[in-house]
């Protein structure tokens, strides 16, 4: 017998942990999920979610009833100018042509392209402004439609944010830092609420441009991408042109029943795998194959638009049947958001009107208008706003000033504007009807109840029932979270 | 044990609770002595030091538990000790965390962190045993001890395995039994060369009963040229490779010669430690050779940022920042990333020793300007004449670049020294024009020298004359230099730049006060003496034999590979918040035998291989499932799935698509439409390939860095280094190797190459069914694909027009001999047995 010496003391513990049946300590049980594609989720000791919440998964979440079910966010990629479109500045037009003051300019950082720039005059709107509906809030001339639904929608006039160029401001706002690597908002939704859509992504993406292209902003797909958490909650980019999914149908020659008989035939030798193998993760696999069968059927049943009436086409405008614009992307949202798919994230470039002021921003605006619209009253018809979350705005705002030369009226431009802009929300748990917060009179600067890109990550995460200091993953040794360790929720437009 | 319970309850202040029963209970459960590096400081680290740690400017009270003189001497001003070593009832740290009043209890509610019984009772018992304290485990030198005894002394076949069974027996588990030969030679064949054996190589092996038949085919494998390129990926993994700069337009660059360098290092089997030199500071050796400058590309593979509107500096301290986090993460196993914006909260480095190490980054000529993917410094790599011509055009523009800068010294009068932007005569700029007189005229860009131009076309024509030739001249040059293949290195500025800690991490908020120097951090060992301290320095320091970290974390990552796992979970973080080894003796044995070969990577993934604890069968028991469902223990060979670049270059391989042939420029293979134009707004249009370069293994696709291969899944995005094996399982996989075209096409050759091997149905399937999965089907399974195969047959019988389509897919030529219903049939067959689970994963 051989005289053992004393075991290593990790070991030793471990051995009881063990012995003991991992399994029963954990608040997940593992079972047929993954063997390999188990990750981090896995609570270490001294978990640091609540575990309080009755409605909690194995994450512990939601942490408290949610009050939305499902996000669509509209990105408008590039910068809507806020002084153009929803901020109305009455003080712009008695200025115009003079120089902005010194004392809000000074010191503050701004794009190389006007960095230095030393003649920075004011410019007028170039549209019209009026009150609207009920709530009389100020929408321009530019977007009709919206200014017809002014009464279902919250403005938060005081958005501000950091960053000063296009890349790291939208990856600020989807994942809560400059630089890419972290999970986007879609992703951490679905990792820590779990799969709603049958036979669909639960994270999809969407990607739009203006006809003319008339800037250089791209998409990069770190933009839906999960970060550091695991790859399947990464956002699915639908794409604009031939399939939506990639690689959705059968080669030619290949035909569904053809494709229903082969697939009986991998699952049953699979399962003749599995006998001898016992890895739960073949019978993944198997799942995993029916569903890519499912999603044949189901994706272009979501892309076939012969079942919509034609008054609600006409609602979205004429883009509606051209794939791959915004007009488009926003009744796919709609029909996405009735299948529950969770998170779907529009993106729309060709905002970012640095030399073309006056006659691209209004084609944006004709683009862009009507399908949001749209997409507020077909949802609320539904009955469907109530749970779901609209989202309209992008990265930063637009200076009040000129970029350019104000004597070239052909190229007026406005820079990219990081201290103040707009952004509006509709739907599930947020006021409709009101204006939150308020710039100073040049649209310059934040002057009441000032929010900041973590406070509106840390006020979605609460619609979907998250207290965002709650919901981490550690990484690096790091516990992450959306909001980074900022944040603060906005309950003054809660319902 | 001392009941210090009940000492605790009488006559002192405080007196809480007590030991709380479930506390009790678990305390019941612990091993007789608790350790302080496995035990207690996971807790410490990841529940206190966040307010309790090494970041001064986050630290509470006053108080700070991560080292050992703070620890037990008295809270500031206060006669109250944290821990009292054998006194867990003196020790305030324990009061606080067993108190049941919020104001009190440690870590507090609003931390949002806890501790579990478990855990506490360990703190108790720890205090209880003299509180002892270690250093972390894995700063200190491994040691290799003598293997463990074990009582099946017949098992082990090599040193690994002494450690394996070792714990294996503590845990009363028993190895699984080895796996069968064409199960070995198959997990071999894909884990050194990444593809699958070919009939007769498995033949070969079950033929051959000598006691060497196994250890031949590890050195087959080894010696083969497609070692060099399945490990190439996993290295341009960590390297962060790509063939575009990653930011708006995303210009390509030419990287590529130096992965091929890559492969030809694994291939050669370049020792690690010189591998690392030559990457790190190749081109600081003395008397360096092309190659040692070329494998300096390897901190330069990162993202470029050249948007308009973007700050050049910025742009340029985010790339330095990229090679010092890159190099700790790959190297030391740390998360230096951290320190980049205040002392490290967990391990011992603080934000001025992240600058220290940033110091030797910080001295490359390149500047943060520009936009193309070749941003000097650049090795040119082309043939003489067309370098010559690019010099000749440079000669060109620095000629006339001496003229402006006489005109300047006119028009923009300043103090001898100072750019032309400081002269009171550039006050009237505006914007990008007056960052371009921050510039020497040669440096400027041709796009800093038209704003430039433009502001001074009307109210300067002669000097606007000037900028405008010396512009035109440089877009000459650039464009020519363009043709060339110049690959981007690294070089050491002969003036050095200063370096400042930069508060917040912030590039333009540096603490003047203080220039910093460069140094590494001093919880490991120091630099020798009497050297010069430069990035040269740094790299041998990292391969020092002194050095803890660099051969555990590099033997960890590779151990990864070939089990799923590292033997530190944490592949990234060898740090205090990492996860702690599960074989710590086993790990550190590996790690300095790996360095007393020389640092010799062949013979280190030699062992692992020939391990008894490699060739174990993969087979998954229910008790193996309940007790250790992630493989820790090692009683079974981990079956995991192959990565989706392997998937890829097998089906070519089976196919007989595959064209052997390293290196060489980026290839573009099949792809759907429209991929890269969507992500550019039609700017960049994909521009497919034809014939060969249609069939290279997937380590020669063209990498778009904001557009990845759509055929890959579960991939590293090439971002940022990335060092864990990524596992998961979707649809949308499913959908990729059952309908891209790579897969079609390589299913369809298959079956002609199935057609013509053989005669009879039977030994077609046999022979299909082998190719696939490495072994034959057994009689049940033959009946299926047989049915199926009939099946098949009549249905493409009734629809000529569908066999035609699919025996046609793809842009290799077609066999027209072959009969389309029959090749039809086993066209879908095998696309059938290239997605069997078993075909895919990794048995």
């Amino acid at each position: 017998m051989i005289e053992k010496e004393r075991m290593h003391p990790f070991e030793e513990y471990q051995a009881r942990i063990t012995r003991r049946g991992f399994f029963g300590k954990m608040a997940q049980g593992i079972g047929v999920a993954a063997l390999g594609s188990m990750m981090n989720p896995i609570p270490s000791l001294g978990s640091t979610t609540s575990v309080t919440a009755p409605l909690g998964n194995s994450l512990g979440l939601p942490h408290f009833v949610p009050k939305a079910k499902r996000v669509i966010y509209l990105f408008q990629n590039g910068a809507p100018s806020h002084v153009d479109l929803f901020d109305y500045k009455p003080t712009l037009r008695k200025w115009h042509g003079k120089q902005i003051p010194d004392s809000l300019t000074e010191g503050k950082r701004f794009s190389t392209m006007t960095g230095k720039q030393t003649a920075r005059p004011v410019i007028a709107e170039i549209s019209n402004f009026k009150q609207r509906g009920q709530s009389g809030a100020w929408v321009s001339d530019f977007m009709p439609e919206t200014a017809k639904i002014a009464d279902e929608l919250c403005f938060i006039k005081s958005m501000h944010t950091e960053s000063v160029n296009h890349a790291p401001a939208i990856t600020f706002f989807l994942t809560g830092s400059e630089q890419p690597g972290r999970p986007t908002i879609g992703s951490w939704l679905t990792y820590g609420l779990g799969s709603t859509a049958k036979d669909l992504p639960d994270f999809v993406a969407m990607t739009s441009r203006d006809k003319e292209a008339s800037c250089g902003q791209i998409f990069y797909d770190y933009y839906w991408g999960s970060g550091f958490l695991p790859t399947k909650f990464q956002g699915v980019k639908f794409r604009g042109g031939g399939d939506p999914v990639l690689y959705l149908k059968n080669p030619e020659g290949m035909s569904r029943p053809m494709r229903r008989k082969m697939l009986d035939d991998m699952r049953a030798l699979n399962e003749i795998n599995l006998q001898e193998y016992g890895d739960p993760e073949i019978s993944t696999r198997i799942t995993q194959y029916e569903m890519s069968y499912k999603m044949q059927m189901s994706v272009p049943d979501l892309t076939d638009f012969s079942d919509e009436p034609q008054h609600i086409l006409n609602m979205y405008g004429p883009d509606v049947h051209r794939k791959g614009s915004f007009a488009f992307n926003c009744l796919m949202a709609r029909r996405l958001a009735e299948r529950d798919v969770r998170f779907i994230q529009c993106m729309h470039a060709g905002w970012d009107q640095h030399k073309n002021l006056n006659y691209q921003l209004k084609i944006q605006c004709q683009d862009t208008d009507a399908p949001s619209a749209a997409l507020v009253k077909d949802l609320k018809q539904r009955g469907m706003l109530e749970d779901t979350l609209v989202i309209w705005g992008g990265e930063f705002g637009r200076t009040p000033f000129l970029q350019g030369n104000i004597e070239d009226t052909r190229n007026w431009g406005r820079d990219h504007h990081p201290y103040a802009f707009t952004l509006w929300m509709a739907g599930a748990g947020v006021k409709p009807g009101i204006s939150y917060g308020a710039t100073d009179e040049f649209g310059f600067n934040v002057a009441e109840k000032p929010v900041h890109v973590h406070d509106f990550q840390a006020t979605v995460m609460h619609l979907l029932g998250i207290d965002h200091e709650q919901f981490t993953f550690k990484h690096q040794g790091r516990r992450y979270r959306l909001t980074d360790v900022h944040g603060h929720v906005v309950k003054n437009i809660l319902t | 044990m001392i009941c210090w319970y009940s000492l605790m309850c009488f006559g002192l202040t405080n007196c809480g609770t007590g030991m709380p029963d479930e506390v009790q209970l678990a305390y019941q459960d612990l091993p007789d002595k608790v350790d302080f590096n496995f035990h207690v400081r996971p807790i410490l680290s990841d529940r206190c030091f966040a307010c309790h740690g090494p970041d001064e400017n986050a630290r509470e009270s006053g108080l700070r538990l991560d080292q050992e003189e703070a620890i037990f001497a008295n809270i500031p001003d206060q006669e109250i000790f944290a821990v009292v070593a054998d006194h867990p009832e003196k020790s305030e740290l324990i009061h606080r965390i067993l108190s049941d009043d919020p104001k009190l209890v440690m870590p507090t509610p609003e931390s949002n962190l806890s501790l579990t019984t478990e855990e506490k009772a360990i703190l108790i018992k720890w205090i209880e045993q003299g509180a002892e304290w270690k250093n972390h485990w894995a700063f200190d030198a491994p040691v290799k001890v003598e293997v463990s005894e074990v009582k099946d002394t017949g098992w082990p076949r090599n040193e690994i395995d002494y450690f394996v069974l070792d714990k294996l027996e503590s845990l009363e588990l028993t190895p699984s039994e080895e796996a069968d030969k064409e199960t070995l030679i198959r997990r071999l064949s894909f884990d050194l060369n990444g593809l699958p054996p070919t009939p007769e190589e498995i033949k070969a092996f079950t033929e051959d009963t000598s006691d060497k038949a196994y250890e031949k085919v590890v050195d087959r494998l080894l010696a083969s040229t497609a070692y060099g390129e399945r490990w190439a990926w996993e290295w341009l993994d960590v390297a962060r490779y790509a063939d575009t700069n990653g930011f708006q337009g995303d210009p390509t660059r030419k990287m590529w010669p130096w992965r091929d360098w890559v492969i030809q290092a694994f291939n050669e089997n370049l020792p690690y430690d010189e591998f690392t030199v030559m990457q790190l500071a190749g081109d600081l050796k003395p008397s360096p050779t092309t190659e040692d400058i070329l494998a300096t590309a390897f901190n330069r593979n990162h993202t470029y940022n050249g948007e308009g509107g973007r700050i050049p500096e910025e742009t340029r301290v985010e790339n330095v920042l990229d090679r010092v986090e890159t190099t700790g993460t790959a190297w030391l196993g740390l998360t230096l990333n951290c320190a980049r914006c205040h002392d490290h909260k967990y391990d011992a480095l603080t934000q001025k020793e992240y600058y220290q190490f940033y110091d030797y980054f910080n001295q490359t000529s390149e500047e943060g300007l520009g936009y193309n993917g070749m941003i000097a410094p650049v090795l040119d790599m082309s043939p003489v004449e067309d370098q010559r011509e690019v010099a000749e055009l440079q000669k060109f523009v620095y000629a006339l670049a001496e003229k402006v800068e006489t005109a300047e010294l006119e028009k923009f009068p300043r103090e001898d020294g100072l750019p032309a932007s400081e002269s009171s005569a550039a006050e009237g700029l505006e914007g990008v024009a007056s960052y371009a007189l921050t510039y020497e005229p040669a440096d400027r860009t041709s796009y800093f020298l038209g704003q430039l131009g433009n502001f001074f076309k009307d109210k300067d024509p002669a000097y606007f004359g000037l900028i405008n030739e010396l512009r035109a001249a440089k877009s000459r040059r650039d464009r020519r230099a363009a043709e060339n293949l110049q690959v981007m290195v690294m070089d050491e500025l002969k003036y050095p730049r200063k370096t400042y800690v930069l508060q917040k991490g912030s590039y333009d908020n540096p603490q003047m006060g203080e220039q910093i120097l460069s140094n590494v951090p001093a919880f490991l060992p120091p630099l020798p003496g009497n050297i010069e301290n430069n990035r040269l320095a740094l790299a041998q320091w990292l391969v020092s034999d002194e050095q803890p970290l660099t051969a555990r974390v590099t033997v960890n990552r590779y151990w990864q590979a070939f089990f799923g796992n590292g033997l530190v979970k944490t592949i990234e973080d060898f740090g205090v918040q990492g996860a702690l080894p599960t074989h710590p003796e086993l790990l550190d044995w590996l790690a300095v035998d790996f360095q007393e070969s020389g640092w010799n990577l062949k013979a280190l993934l030699k062992k692992i291989a020939m391990s008894a604890t490699y060739r174990q069968s993969s087979k998954v028991t229910n008790e193996l499932l309940e007790v250790d469902p992630e493989n820790k223990y090692l009683a079974r060979a981990t079956r995991m799935r192959l990565p989706s670049w392997m998937i890829r270059d097998q089906a070519l391989y089976v196919s007989g698509l595959l064209v052997d042939s390293i290196g060489g420029q980026p290839v573009k293979p099949y792809q759907p439409e429209g991929i890269w134009e969507e992500a550019t707004f039609g700017k960049i249009k994909y521009e497919q390939d034809h014939g060969d370069a249609l069939y290279r293994r997937s380590l020669y696709t063209f990498w778009r860095r904001i557009s990845g291969p759509t055929f890959l899944f579960d991939n590293s995005s090439r971002q940022v280094c990335n060092v864990k094996m990524l596992n998961t399982n979707t649809p949308l996989h499913a959908l990729t190797t059952l309908n891209d075209i790579t897969y079609t096409e390589a299913a369809r050759v298959m079956a002609e190459k199935v057609i013509t091997a053989k005669t009879d149905d039977n030994d077609r399937l046999v022979y299909a069914f082998e190719w696939a999965t490495s072994r034959r089907p057994s009689s049940n399974e033959l009946t299926i694909l047989k049915n199926r195969l009939n099946d098949l047959r009549t249905e493409f019988a009734e629809d000529k027009a569908e066999a035609r389509k699919i025996t046609s897919i793809g842009e290799y030529r077609v066999n027209q001999e072959l009969d389309k219903v029959e090749y039809a049939a086993y066209a879908v067959l095998s696309s059938l047995l290239l997605n069997l689970d078993e075909t895919i994963t990794r048995q």
